[in-house]
């Protein structure tokens, strides 16, 4: 759609190797300006194929993608001037510091020396990382290291910034710092494109999300929205030998614990209710985003679906 | 893209590439330059007379931008793809250009104090006027070009190929093209088999700078052919890298 962020149509791309591997399946997804939206998918579900797409990284072999109305294929040097990324696995040189890769990737994207200084510490504040800046990489933690990345890609002043699994290995401390500076930059106006398999980031971060599935959108919306989409919409975790079990239609198990899924309120309280005559520890609450994501990659087969 | 800023990126790439050896880690510099001069102990000691020592110094310059400009081409390539500087890059406002010449630069910029250093030497045994110099300097800077995209050539074609087969061709292919042919020594050394110094760019390279110091006599048209020989390499390489080579992927 005219005037977004980031918008595909119908976008494809086949490996061809030995075997042709169809990584995206006409894939539509539209990113508004301000938005954090995230792709959501198991491993190799296709997540940084569309990224890097859109990261003009990759060619498409079918379909259109625009970033801020630039087409990635056609127009890349324009959309490369709007954009800023970081891989997913992405490393560090180790005798750089923090602040050597927030100032020169902002001087390298063509922002003043008098500029690239205070960007460059902004970005460094932002993700806790301002005390550490004259330390090389070499002798930080992998945390402090991914933030020093990341902070280059602060630094950038690029309209869209998209992050491929940007909080992987970091602790939860360092998570939040993270998603704290990503909600900030949304705040000030800037788009971010955010791939993630973890469902507590794509939650708590997310305006709009995309759940992905062997290269297809298979749901996307609001968080609340895509919890929506299931019918169930409580869980209750069973410690323990329930004998009713097989008597509900939607039960994961999950070694000696069970999660059965409900459609009502009134229904999550009737099983605690018969938990508690059996002895058994039982919890309810509404469907988390994890289960609605397990469910429509078809996870729950794997725990011996009832 | 504006030259401007294709030069103004280079630049910043370069700088980014060499300046941690030169502020933190100035025993690399250190060690070029050694390395450089391991075969300058052996002819001090096996110094048949005549003007051996000058013959090993113009090898160790060469070797000075030789060796790192084909190390550049493979390793710096390599380690930027492993660990997705490269990716970072390719999805900025910078031209491809910049990124390989920045990279190439770096190195020659790191193997500075060591050529000042050796041709200190040659200018303080005599050898070294304005002209030889100007010649010098330019044979060392296509060396560099030749060095450095073959560098850029064999990491493009090996793609695929794990960081630890890269690494080690790279340091067999500085010692094929450097400690092997005439590089350090006169090719007049190798007799009638001495025309094969003229297909290796090191060599051609030491036996160009050999001749503009008057240490080897060849004649006019031959200086002609071998500057042309060395350039067209260089292009060659230049053009193989760049059919192959791709910014974004397929």
């Amino acid at each position: 759609m005219e005037g977004d962020a980031v918008n595909s149509v119908r976008l494809c791309k086949t490996y061809h190797s030995k075997d042709a591997i169809e990584a995206l399946k006409d894939v539509n997804i539209n990113v508004s300006r301000g938005e954090l939206f995230t792709l959501l998918g198991p491993n190799g579900a296709g997540k940084t194929t569309f990224l890097r797409i859109i990261a003009t990284q990759l060619l498409p072999t079918g379909g259109d993608a625009m970033v801020l109305d630039h087409n990635v294929v056609s127009e890349a040097e324009e959309v490369r001037k709007h954009i800023a990324v970081v891989p997913q696995d992405v490393a560090t040189y180790n005798n750089f510091t923090p602040w050597e890769y927030a100032y020169y990737f902002a001087r390298l994207r063509g922002i003043r020396a008098s500029d690239a200084k205070p960007k460059a510490e902004q970005a460094l504040r932002a993700v806790d990382l301002w005390e550490l800046r004259n330390r090389i990489c070499q002798t930080l933690s992998g945390g402090e290291k991914k933030r020093a990345i990341i902070a280059s890609v602060l630094s950038s002043d690029a309209d869209v910034l998209m992050l491929d699994e940007p909080t992987s290995g970091l602790d939860a401390v360092a998570r939040r710092a993270v998603w704290s500076a990503l909600r900030e930059l949304v705040r000030n106006g800037k788009t971010i494109l955010l791939t993630t398999h973890m469902m507590e980031e794509a939650e708590m971060v997310s305006d709009r999300l995309a759940i992905v599935n062997k290269g297809s959108v298979v749901a996307s919306g609001r968080p609340d929205e895509i919890k929506g989409l299931v019918k169930e919409k409580f869980r209750v975790v069973i410690s323990g030998d329930f004998s009713q079990l097989s008597s509900y239609a939607e039960v994961a198990k999950l070694g000696d614990r069970s999660i059965v899924y409900v459609k009502t309120q009134d229904e999550a309280i009737d099983l605690l209710k018969a938990t508690l005559k059996m002895n058994l520890r039982a919890e309810a609450s509404p469907v988390t985003l994890e289960d609605v994501f397990v469910k429509m990659v078809g996870g729950l087969n794997n725990h011996e679906n009832q | 893209m504006r030259i401007s800023k294709i030069v103004r990126d280079t630049l910043i790439i370069a700088w980014i590439k060499s300046y941690p050896d030169f502020r933190r880690n100035p025993l690399f510099l250190l060690l070029i330059t050694m390395i450089s001069s391991i075969p300058l102990f052996f002819i001090m000691i096996f110094n048949s007379g005549g003007n051996m020592i000058v013959h090993g110094l113009i090898g160790a310059m060469v070797s000075s931008v030789g060796f790192v400009g084909v190390m550049a081409g493979i390793q710096d390539i390599s380690w930027d793809r492993y660990v997705k500087i490269r990716e970072m890059i390719v999805a900025m406002p910078v031209h491809p250009a910049s990124y390989a010449l920045g990279i190439a630069l770096a190195p020659l910029l790191v193997s500075i104090p060591s050529l000042i250093f050796f041709g200190a030497l040659i200018a303080a045994l005599g050898f070294m006027t304005l002209e030889t110099l100007t010649w010098t300097i330019l044979s060392l800077v296509i060396t560099w070009a030749a060095m450095s995209t073959l560098g850029f050539m064999i990491s493009t074609y090996l793609l695929k190929s794990s960081m630890m087969v890269l690494s080690n061709l790279s340091n067999l292919l500085g010692i094929g093209l450097i400690f092997i042919p005439p590089v350090y020594y006169s090719e007049a050394q190798l007799g009638g088999l001495s025309w094969l110094s003229i297909i290796i760019p090191t060599s051609n390279a030491a036996g160009l700078i050999r001749s503009h110091m008057g240490l080897l006599a060849l004649s006019a048209e031959n200086v002609i052919v071998r500057w042309a020989v060395l350039i067209a390499m260089t292009v060659v390489f230049i053009v193989l890298t760049s059919v192959k080579a791709k910014w974004r992927e397929n």
